[in-house]
């Protein structure tokens, strides 16, 4: 479904993401993990288009993203939940979903992409009303998850949806992200909590130094977590 | 003589918050001071001017289409001046603006005056001042107060119930995340100077009946709504009204009960004592993080 190959990312005059090649094959979930600042979320901002990669096939069903605006990206069915949630503090939580539909015009069917949001997240429906920047991080979190399906995505990128929450939130926020997958959606999850990606991901690629170092399978996340952890610089 | 003073105090301050609001609402959206918003302000009652005395249009008519041309205006300097310095350094853009003022206040010389003569649209009602208590209220007052209240409510609304208010509310608090949902920021970003532009417009025509208009009015109208802007805290709407309405008040009551001189200078104090003892202003966000 996603094929990034070669993939290059320079932020002026450094290199930040070599040659990096993987594949998210519909239906599934792929992991990508490594320590601060190994690349992950510069991969995410070129698959988005929110930086225009030096060098590199980036293919979506067939189609070439690459240097398109992120627009064309979330029009083409792919979106991405940012590392720090980014919701629209000032706005209720409605208006932050109904934001993340902009891309679509069918008026019923933004409704019931709402109430789809509202039934995995129930928290969010009791605060529709409230601010999104007064909510705690794991509702924020849940806001910046449902404002991504609002645009009916069938691929959606998440960058460490669980930096920062508690357990009990975490384990909530794999339930989600579980159930999403189980409903069609293919998964590219950036992550550095190795228990997240053991439960999630059936495969998942470790990156240092903006380089591809290896590929493990979620079973073997889960048995040995210690080779992870020390790609991981912890 | 209280009375007359709130009056006029009310009615200009009403024009700096329209001012404010269109330099607040490019700097939420880009992070920078417009510093040919003035000029913008200018140019709209140059238009309007133009529009009435030469054209012979009705005010109300002048007044829409002012305000659309001046809309337009706005969009040329987001195509001119900011689009192509959307990366550049803070003060790169600071330069760039205070260049395009100007630019506007050459083309307004030059079409509009130069040689220091003062313009003014008749009014547009009878002049003659009626009296309510007793107070002299000039209608023409009334018209102009009546209609920055009616523009700013209409504002309001727009912000917090038409999607194009919320995708540009959106694109000012987070553009990242606004590119990440599909919104196209750059356009926002154009509709931005337009709508600032077109609310300063509508404060010049709404002003030149009352007052005379120059082509070097820009800075003067500039340094108002920057300490409306100042005093009801850098980034905030409500700041905006609130301190634009202030600054009218202050002026009109310094200039009254102490020195007309103060008139002038007013703006100026307000400034530098709000930048020194509460440089947050009254609804501050200034400092606040922008993603
Ligand atoms: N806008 C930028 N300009 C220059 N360098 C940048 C920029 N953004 C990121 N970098 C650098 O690129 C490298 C990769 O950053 P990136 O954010 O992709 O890392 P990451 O793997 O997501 O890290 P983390 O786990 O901390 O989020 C880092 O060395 C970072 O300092
Ligand atoms: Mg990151």
């Amino acid at each position: 479904m996603l094929t990034v190959k070669n993939l290059n990312v320079w932020y002026g005059p450094t290199e930040v993401v070599r040659d990096v090649t993987f594949e998210v094959p519909a239906g599934r979930i792929i992991g990508l993990m490594g320590g601060n600042g190994a690349g992950k979320s510069t991969i995410l901002k070129a698959l988005s288009g929110l930086v225009v990669p030096r060098g590199g096939i980036i293919e979506f069903d067939g189609k070439s993203l690459v240097g398109r605006h992120p627009r064309d990206v979330v029009e083409a069915g792919m979106v991405q939940v940012p590392q720090g949630r980014f919701v629209w503090p000032g706005m209720s939580v409605r208006d932050n979903l109904e934001l993340g539909a902009v891309t679509r015009t069918d008026k019923a069917e933004i409704r019931r992409t709402i109430d789809e949001v509202m039934t995995l997240f129930p928290t969010l429906s009791r605060k529709s009303g409230d601010r999104a920047g007064q909510l705690s991080g794991g509702e924020q979190q849940m806001v910046a998850v449902g404002r991504a399906m609002m645009s009916k995505p069938r691929l959606m990128m998440m960058d460490e949806p669980s930096a920062g929450l508690s357990p009990k939130v975490v384990e909530e926020m794999v339930a989600a992200i579980a159930a999403l997958n189980r409903g069609g959606l293919s998964i590219l999850l950036v992550e550095q909590n190795v228990g997240v990606a053991a439960a999630l991901a059936e495969e998942a690629h470790i990156l240092a130094n903006g380089e591809l170092s290896f590929t493990t399978t979620g079973r073997q996340l889960a048995t040995d977590p210690q080779v992870i952890r020390s790609y991981l610089g912890r | 003589m209280l009375p007359f003073l709130l009056t006029s105090g009310l009615t200009t301050g009403a024009l700096y918050a329209m001012v404010a609001i269109g330099l607040v609402l490019v700097y939420r959206s880009t992070g920078h001071i417009n510093f040919s918003h003035g000029e913008l302000f200018m140019l709209g009652g140059f238009f309007a001017y133009s529009l009435i005395m030469f054209a012979g249009l009705p005010y109300v008519v002048a007044l829409f289409l002012a305000v659309i041309l001046s809309f337009l205006l706005g969009v040329i300097s987001d195509r001119l001046v900011y689009r192509p310095l959307i990366k550049a350094p803070g003060l790169t853009m600071v330069l760039a603006t205070v260049g395009f003022s100007y630019l506007l206040k050459g083309i307004g010389r030059y079409f509009w005056g130069g040689k220091g003569e003062y313009l003014s649209i008749p009014a547009i009602v009878d002049p003659a001042p009626i009296f309510i208590n007793d107070i002299p209220i000039l209608p023409q007052q009334l018209i102009v107060l009546g209609a920055a209240v009616a523009f700013m409510v209409a504002f309001a609304l727009f912000f917090s119930r038409t999607k194009a208010g919320k995708i540009m509310q959106a694109t000012s608090e987070n553009p990242t995340a606004s590119y990440l949902v599909g919104i196209r920021v750059e356009n926002v970003y154009t509709w931005t100077w337009g709508v600032g532009a077109a609310v300063a417009g509508a404060a010049a025509v709404l002003m030149t009946p009352l007052t005379l208009i120059t082509p070097d009015i820009g800075a003067t109208l500039l340094i108002k709504a920057f300490a409306a802007t100042i005093l009801g805290g850098l980034g905030s709407m409500t700041g905006a009204v609130v301190g634009g309405f202030a600054v009218g008040l202050i002026e009109q009551l310094a200039s009254g009960y102490i020195d007309t001189s103060l008139q002038e200078i007013a703006a100026f104090l307000v400034i530098m004592v709000v930048l020194v003892f509460r440089p947050a202003g009254l609804f501050g966000v200034y400092g606040q993080r922008r993603a």
